[in-house]
């Protein structure tokens, strides 16, 4: 069986192609971001003259000769992102007759870590520009992951991009604060957890405003730190209430070194294994759609009522029914 | 000494001290923090707890009572009871005494905010029933002196993920007849509740 998964929430345009759980192709097209952010239907256009390339070149390199079901990401993200792969897949399931199945974005960055190292049941960090959450899957009422804490307001990764901004560093933020904060020192900041909850709008202000007056390497390196415990904290406090034997993280900012570390380290102090999948599947891709896609289709019988083939901004995680195993 | 539990941030041990039934909580070292951080916390938060509980034990909030307090470690009374998240009856939301208890659940934690504290974990799993029936509050870890509505709304949060609506309405009522700043709090927990995160959850496990 092979499953073409279409991805565009944000800055890129990704399509991956898989077959029977192996991934055989997996190619992205990313804009370029100015020092200003994304402006959304700019990305649109952008993402609109790549489309059609970006997904010849990933059925050429899978070398399928046939589709049996697409995939596409239905939320969250940006509107008119979203809007460009939904038409892509609806307009190749036209063509080739298969299937359609709407995938949440971020059970994908789940389940493909899930599916590269056969893990059941891992307590899961998902770290991202926009979202920071705690979770795990639980059956009741339906088999979905469940968010056991979360950040209050910002997403780590949109709160790294605001300090990295405000200190003039280039895009890509996340790996430019990690450079500037080596050889840093640690000072005192805002650290903020409730239970398995969290928030960084006042971390983020107090080192915007320390930016001023102190080395620049020693903001970043405080930044970094203090967000990253928090994190790892508030996982900790989850892992122990669930116990869970496996830990992943996944997501953009799970591509960070120091984090990886880190939270080897919390879980191997409870005797939990940590797993992360490579970068290109926690930077966005179209494979890990792909990847639920296949589990959708070929479980598709278990799956409850109809599905709808829009788009949704807001689309939360918990909405997305996992009916495999 | 014996250890009784491990926590994600610290491990109790139980011991004698004075002749009485004591616990230790002794706070952790995370070797994935950096030192600095690491100490400046454990040390921050055990001198912030000790100091909170003590406090409510003076105006007579049913806390265990302090005995000793180090950098890293507290020792106090103990309190032989059942948490409430391990109390079927509770559990269920059956029964006029799960209502009772969760309005006093309720009256306490206006209490709390009335003298300017916030709990921060304030959790089926750290409210405590002893043998005659009376409610404790352990484990003010998270806790914190303010009076941000905000911070108050979360502890009012975490209560209404961890009981079902049927318990929190009486939690509710419980709160509102003990505090005078009810209506503020409540406000901002809509508000809270507005910024689109937390729309569909209830918790089911613990």
């Amino acid at each position: 069986m092979i499953t073409v998964g279409i991805e565009s929430s944000a800055h890129t345009f990704g399509v991956g192609v898989v077959e029977d759980g192996k991934i055989l192709s997996n190619v992205k097209s990313m804009y370029k971001i100015s020092d200003k952010g994304i402006i959304p239907m700019k990305v649109a256009d952008f993402h609109q003259k790549n489309a059609a390339r970006v997904i010849r070149r990933a059925l050429k390199e899978s070398e399928a000769e046939r589709i049996d079901a697409i995939g596409y990401t239905k939320g969250p993200g940006l509107g008119p992102c979203l809007r460009v792969g939904q038409l892509s897949a609806l307009t190749l399931s036209r063509i080739t007759g298969a299937p359609l199945y709407p995938v949440n974005h971020a059970a994908a960055h789940i389940e493909v870590t899930r599916h590269l190292f056969g893990l059941h049941d891992p307590l899961v960090v998902y770290v991202s520009g926009g979202n920071s959450q705690i979770l795990g899957l639980e059956n009741v009422p339906r088999r979905h992951y469940h968010v056991y804490g979360e950040t209050f307001d910002i997403g780590v990764g949109n709160m790294l991009d605001s300090f990295a901004r405000a200190a003039g560093l280039k895009p890509a933020w996340g790996s430019s604060v990690a450079r500037l904060s080596e050889g840093g020192r640690y000072m005192r900041m805002p650290y903020t957890v409730k239970g398995m909850d969290f928030t960084f709008t006042g971390l983020l202000t107090n080192a915007i405003g320390l930016l001023k007056s102190v080395d620049k390497r020693d903001v970043a390196f405080s930044l970094q730190e203090t967000a990253f415990s928090m994190i790892c904290e508030a996982a900790e406090r989850a892992l122990l209430l669930t116990r869970k034997r496996e830990v992943i993280a996944c997501g953009g900012v799970a591509q960070s070194t120091r984090l990886k570390k880190m939270l080897g380290l919390m879980a191997g102090s409870h005797r939990a294994k940590f797993y992360a999948a490579p970068d290109e599947f926690n930077s966005d891709n179209g494979a890990m759609i792909a990847v639920v896609a296949e589990k959708m289709h070929s479980n598709a019988r278990r799956s409850s009522g109809t599905m709808d083939y829009g788009v949704k901004q807001r689309y939360r995680i918990e909405d997305f029914d996992i009916y495999w195993r | 000494m014996r250890k009784i539990s491990e926590g994600a941030e610290a491990c109790i041990y139980k011991t004698m001290m004075l002749g009485r039934n004591a616990i230790i909580k002794y706070r952790v070292e995370k070797s994935y923090r950096v030192m600095e951080l690491d100490s400046d916390l454990r040390e921050r938060r055990t001198r912030n707890e000790a100091r909170i509980q003590a406090e409510l034990y003076e105006i007579g909030v049913r806390v265990p009572s302090v005995m000793l307090a180090g950098r890293h470690f507290i020792v106090m009374n103990e309190v032989a009871g059942e948490t409430l998240n391990k109390i079927k009856m509770i559990e269920s939301g059956r029964g006029s005494t799960a209502i009772r208890i969760m309005s006093e659940a309720g009256s306490l934690l206006a209490r709390i905010h009335d003298h300017g504290i916030s709990h921060g974990d304030f959790t089926t799993a750290n409210l405590m029933l002893d043998r005659n029936g009376r409610l404790w509050v352990i484990d003010f870890g998270l806790s914190a002196f303010t009076n941000s509505a905000e911070d108050k709304a979360l502890d009012i949060i975490l209560m209404k993920r961890s009981v079902g609506e049927k318990l929190y309405s009486h939690f509710i009522k419980g709160y509102v007849g003990g505090t005078a700043e009810a209506g503020s709090v409540l406000k901002k927990l809509e508000e809270i509740e507005r910024r689109g995160r937390y729309q569909t959850r209830t918790l089911s496990v613990g």
